[in-house]
């Protein structure tokens, strides 16, 4: 290892090889500390604020006044078809005696008569709904300058008028044609985004840790960004603390903990994933 | 794939972290980086040493004093003699031992002290050399061993992302800057090591050069002598 003239130099030279991994180490030690040490979270609270009420109060209304504009169309279509069928029956068996011709228009006038009658039910329906639309739209707006935990009201009653039109439309679909198809799917899709929201808080809330959050019904408020594999893109942020921040924690680690979360098995619905605003309860 | 709520990336959650192969490349670099630098600073004080030795000899050589009476000192020392010195102390030696059986010729004297020289130059160079190929080795060696152990994290770190359909930085981030410390240590042991070898092959050449003419002159001293 060394020579025999060198020894009186090891064990200096040693003590200085150490040191200088110890400076080092250091070094390294406080450069690293330096960087790890960023609080972002108190920089972004700020920005995130006003993109909230934005996105979560306006988007809803536009929503049910397009889908009664989609339902008006469908009646006249039945209406056309409603001709077609005695043709088939009577080029097939040409020999039809003339009762069965008659018991034929006669079907067809109640046919015309019914479809009369579902369209002006349907009109009638479109009035109360327009009707109920504006009577809750004007409750959000007068909930929204409030701006306090009443919102989660006026959103619930957004979302069951939106419900509402959804189970019509849905009723629609049945007399109607399959004209109503794409109508009716944006419904189940609504009620699809529904779904897997109330999954997402439902498995989240499951793995909170309740006791961090001591007495009374604090909220706060997440963003996450969500990949289409169910993980949390970057870290969960934090919009609203619960002003305990032992609370706050608790919620940021389960949601982290909760992952993957569920999303929807159409690849098509996850653009209303990417970007989710959670409120939480924990204590609800 | 588990994200930290705290953004841990210490040094030592980095190492800590690190696959094992990655943790054993680690371990050997930090290991050879320390005996590079316990030899770096042995060379370095062995060489300064060595420089001190051959100014004082050369100045006390050429002041023109009695040889014997500076070979007389040189061997009553305690310590044995070196670099300079001990090539002197071989060579006259021989050349008094020649001296006291009268009936040699004098260019066979001259020859055996000569040869004497030879051999303990040779020895001082030795030790001079000594480590230097050990800290040539590491400054070529310890970056390879380094990115050895970086690919093979960052081949962890990736082979993780396989299952996952879509990448994110922060999937791959901890693996990376993990493997990364391999490389850092490597080249923290291997840069040193590298200027000290050339700075130290270089004091050594100088050594030798000085040694080689001061055993030309002392021959032509002796030559004249006898």
């Amino acid at each position: 290892m060394i020579r025999a003239y060198e020894k009186e130099v090891s064990w200096k030279a040693g003590g200085l090889a150490i040191a200088v991994h110890l400076a080092l180490l250091g070094g390294l030690l406080i450069s690293f500390n330096w960087k790890a040490a960023h609080p972002v979270l108190n920089v972004t609270e700020v920005e995130l604020w006003d993109s909230i009420p934005n996105s979560t109060v306006t988007p809803p209304p536009p929503l049910p006044v397009v889908e009664p504009e989609v339902k008006v169309e469908p009646p006249p279509k039945p209406i056309e078809k409603v001709p077609e069928p005695p043709k088939p029956v009577e080029r097939e068996d040409p020999k039809v005696d003339i009762a069965l011709e008659r018991k034929k228009e006669l079907e067809q006038k109640q046919k015309v008569i019914e479809q009369k009658k579902v369209e002006e039910k349907l009109k009638k329906d479109k009035a109360l709904e327009q009707k109920k639309q504006l009577a809750a739209l004007q409750e959000e707006t007068r909930k929204d300058e409030m701006r306090d935990s009443d919102k989660q009201i006026s959103d619930k009653k957004a979302k069951d008028a939106l419900k509402k039109l959804q189970q019509e439309a849905l009723a629609d679909e049945k007399t109607a044609g399959d004209q109503q198809a794409l109508s009716a799917k944006a419904a189940t899709n609504a009620g699809v985004l529904d779904e897997f929201r109330n999954k997402i808080q439902a498995k989240i809330r499951g793995n909170v840790n309740k006791t961090l959050c001591g007495e009374g019904n604090p909220e706060l408020k997440f963003d996450i960004g969500l990949l289409p594999t169910g993980e949390i893109s970057g870290s969960p942020k934090l919009v609203k603390s619960s002003g305990n921040e032992a609370c706050d924690e608790a919620v940021e680690r389960a949601i982290i903990a909760s992952q993957p979360l569920p999303l929807p098995s159409d690849p098509s619905l996850f653009s209303q994933f990417r970007n989710l605003k959670l409120k939480f309860r924990p204590n609800d | 794939m588990t994200v930290s709520v705290a953004n841990d990336m210490s040094i030592f959650s980095l190492v800590a972290g690190a696959s094992l192969p990655v943790q054993l490349v680690m371990l050997i670099l930090m290991i050879t980086s320390l005996f590079s630098w316990w030899y770096i600073f042995i060379k370095f004080f062995t060489i300064k040493r060595a420089e001190a030795d051959a100014e004082n000899f050369e100045n006390s050589f050429w002041t023109g004093g009695d040889l014997n009476k500076l070979y007389e000192g040189l061997t009553a020392g305690r310590r044995k003699p070196q670099g300079m010195a001990s090539i002197f102390e071989a060579g006259f030696k021989e050349y008094a031992r020649h001296k006291q059986q009268s009936r040699m010729e004098v260019s066979d004297v001259m020859e055996g002290s000569r040869r004497a020289m030879r051999a303990a130059y040779n020895r001082e160079l030795d030790d001079l050399d000594a480590h230097l190929p050990f800290l040539a080795s590491v400054g070529s060696v310890s970056p390879y061993i380094g990115l050895f152990g970086t690919v093979w994290g960052i081949m962890n770190a990736f082979r993780g992302l396989s299952t996952v359909a879509q990448a994110t930085l922060s999937q791959v981030a901890p693996g990376i800057a993990e493997a990364l410390v391999a490389t850092a240590i490597g080249l923290f042991a291997a840069i040193p090591a590298v200027v000290a070898y050339n700075r130290f092959a270089s004091s050594v050449d100088r050594l030798s050069v000085r040694y080689e003419s001061f055993m030309e002159e002392f021959t032509n001293i002796l030559q004249r002598k006898s």
